[in-house]
């Protein structure tokens, strides 16, 4: 037997592809931004690290301080003299740090008392991060070498000065290193079908009561949850469609591109691509139907949009909240929707090793709360008030 | 058939329908009259099984609509107040929905289609996204929907509203054909030429309220006036100051 709800699947769908509205979205969020973002943080993460490769530092004064100089050209230091107006291109973000060599430095240096210079620079912009630090670490370096030999030469042993010497030791692999794009691609790939199924939830539930069209509609004998699940169920489609568009997106924009400027990327392949999958489509199965039971109050198009950027904002603020909360992963995490993928996808990005039960559970638990905003949409959808107040 | 007994609807402190009893007979053409806020619509939509009336009754076919509405459902086709389309679909694609929706084949559906639009005059519009459409059109196409199951009880609200003259009669030619066909029409006005020109039985519904009920000759006799129209402001009137 043919059930109605495929009828309505079949027509939701339909209609969406004729929206302009919808492939607008789908193309935004799939082609435009996820990928172009990725592209533009490569190209950022990789000229800081190029920075740091090549490590480069401008220097007012160099006639003035030969003993820096020579130490910095030891270090393979790039030594470039700063421009006269340097305060002010600094503070036009032009220039990022300048050493300034005063007067009476090589006077102080050789009389061993302590010569000053200084550092100019504008840590509001945080682009001239890397380079203030860069300075700054030569400066420690020039300054505890040039001690070492005054201790050295009153017969000192330098071990006095340093109780503590520190080794650097990181323990990421080259795949945690660019910690931000791990981040951010996560982000993106839960957002995607959010944003996909939206506009179809709000077309087929506000938009009908809008046209006028859903009363028509209720008077046919067909059971409210035929409706529902029929409705859900495309909405769920595009969703997932959208999130694969946008995976697809990144994937093309990380293999042609990215994977060259960030080894972070290098590790992404197609299981992990797999894996991202295994997670966005249960969870697609809890956004659409969330978003339909929401969008089912709404008495007009604009009604329903107002009520889904509440809810775009909040998912949205959830990884800030993630990030800035310091939180560790923990197993409850896993039954928390959101938190859940935010999670896995960030350890699947890590390479971390995942069992079946960190897809399992978060499929389970939104296919649950799917159920249940179906179920509420089925009921709103029966009850008698959805026939009146049209806007 | 349609029947009514007793048909009351309240929302919250609002009585909207107090006591509507009527009996449509298939094959006749019924119509309610009444002013705007009357109950027509809210009566209309108890027939329909969209609205769980407060008290009384309403059958279609002997059916209890408050028990098996999906079954009153399928032996109706209701024009309701709200009658938007899908303006991304086609006409063809809006009333074969509504086929496909209450089970009919692809085949049955395709000459429902093939019939209404010769019937409605829509052959040429078929193909044709409905958001061109002329107000006219549009009723034409959701009148069309309407009746794709052929059914044999038609509730109609007020299917004339901001027509045309010359769709207007073709939408009158419509009706008097479903008649001619052995169907239940009821339909809803509140035009008073609309329903002497159409209606076998008018019922005046005034205040959630049935004023009077009978032929125009009935009603006319009654209130002893000599048109239609006083003799619609005098039943009415009677009522509402009653």
């Amino acid at each position: 037997m043919r059930r109605p709800l495929f009828t309505v699947y079949r027509k939701e769908l339909r209609d969406a592809l004729r929206d302009r509205r919808t492939v607008l979205m789908i193309f935004i969020a799939s082609v435009l931004t996820g990928p172009l973002m990725l592209v533009l943080m490569a190209q950022f993460i990789a000229s800081q690290q190029e920075k740091a490769a090549n490590p480069k530092v401008l220097i007012a004064g160099q006639e003035r301080a030969p003993e820096l100089v020579n130490f910095l050209q030891r270090h393979d230091v790039e030594i470039e003299a700063a421009p006269k107006d340097y305060e002010s291109r600094i503070r036009q973000g032009l220039t990022e740090a300048v050493i300034v060599v005063p007067m009476d430095f090589g006077e102080k240096l050789a009389a061993g008392e302590a010569a000053r210079v200084d550092l100019v620079f504008d840590d509001s912009r945080t682009e001239a991060g890397p380079a203030i630090n860069q300075a700054e670490r030569l400066l420690r370096a020039f300054n505890q070498e040039a001690g070492t030999l005054r201790l050295i030469a009153r017969g000192v042993s330098p071990d006095l000065m340093t109780p503590v010497r520190v080794e650097r030791m990181n323990t990421a692999t080259p795949r945690q290193r660019g910690a931000l794009i791990l981040f951010i691609f996560p982000v993106f790939a839960i957002l995607a079908p959010m944003l996909g199924g939206m506009t179809i939830a709000i077309d087929s539930t506000a938009g009908e009561r809008e046209r006028g069209s859903l009363e028509p509609l209720l008077a046919n004998p067909v059971p409210a949850p035929e409706f529902a699940v029929g409705k859900w169920l495309a909405a769920w489609s595009t969703a997932c469609a959208v999130a694969m568009l946008t995976l697809t997106g990144f994937a093309a924009a990380t293999l042609l591109y990215a994977q060259k400027k960030i080894p972070a990327l290098q590790a992404i392949g197609a299981p992990e691509l797999l894996q991202f999958v295994a997670v966005l489509v249960p969870f697609a199965a809890l956004t659409s139907a969330l978003t339909l039971l929401i969008c089912t109050f709404g008495r007009s198009y604009r009604e329903a949009q107002t009520y889904m950027s509440y809810l775009v904002s909040a998912i949205s603020f959830m990884p800030v909240v993630v990030l800035l909360s310091g939180m560790k992963d923990a197993a409850w995490q896993l039954a928390v929707p959101m938190l859940a993928q935010q999670t896995v996808l960030g350890r699947v990005m890590r390479g971390d090793a995942l069992g079946a039960v960190d897809f399992l559970v978060p499929a389970a638990v939104c296919f649950a709360v799917a159920a249940a905003c179906v179920a509420g949409v089925a009921r709103q959808l029966s009850d008698e008030r959805i026939v009146f107040g049209r806007a | 058939m349609i029947e009514t007994r007793d048909l009351a609807k309240r929302f919250g402190a609002v009585e909207a329908v107090r006591q509507v009893s009527f009996t449509a007979p298939d094959g006749a053409i019924t119509g309610l009259l009444g002013p705007n806020g009357a109950g027509k619509t809210t009566t209309l939509r108890m027939i329909g099984t969209l609205v769980t009336p407060t008290q009384g009754i309403a059958t279609v076919d002997g059916i209890d609509g408050a028990r098996q509405p999906l079954a009153v459902r399928a032996r109706i086709g209701v024009l309701s107040d709200a009658r938007g389309l899908y303006m991304r679909l086609t006409a063809r694609e809006n009333i074969a929905y509504y086929g496909e929706l209450r089970g009919m084949d692809p085949g049955a559906v395709e000459q429902a289609v093939k019939r209404l639009a010769e019937l409605l005059d829509l052959t040429a519009l078929l193909d044709r996204r409905t958001d061109g459409f002329s107000q006219g059109e549009r009723m034409k196409v959701a009148i069309a929907r309407t009746l794709v199951h052929d059914p044999p009880n038609i509730l109609l609200d007020e299917p004339t509203n901001g027509l045309d003259v010359m769709t207007t009669r073709s939408v009158r030619e419509v009706i008097r054909r479903l008649r001619e066909a052995g169907k239940c029409v009821v339909f809803s006005s509140h035009v008073m030429q609309e329903v002497s020109a159409l209606c076998d039985t008018i019922v005046i519904v005034a205040r959630g309220r049935v004023a009077a009920q009978g032929t125009a000759e009935e009603l006319l006799a009654r209130s002893g006036r000599a048109n239609l129209e006083d003799a619609f402001v005098e039943l009415a009137g009677e009522e509402a100051a009653a």
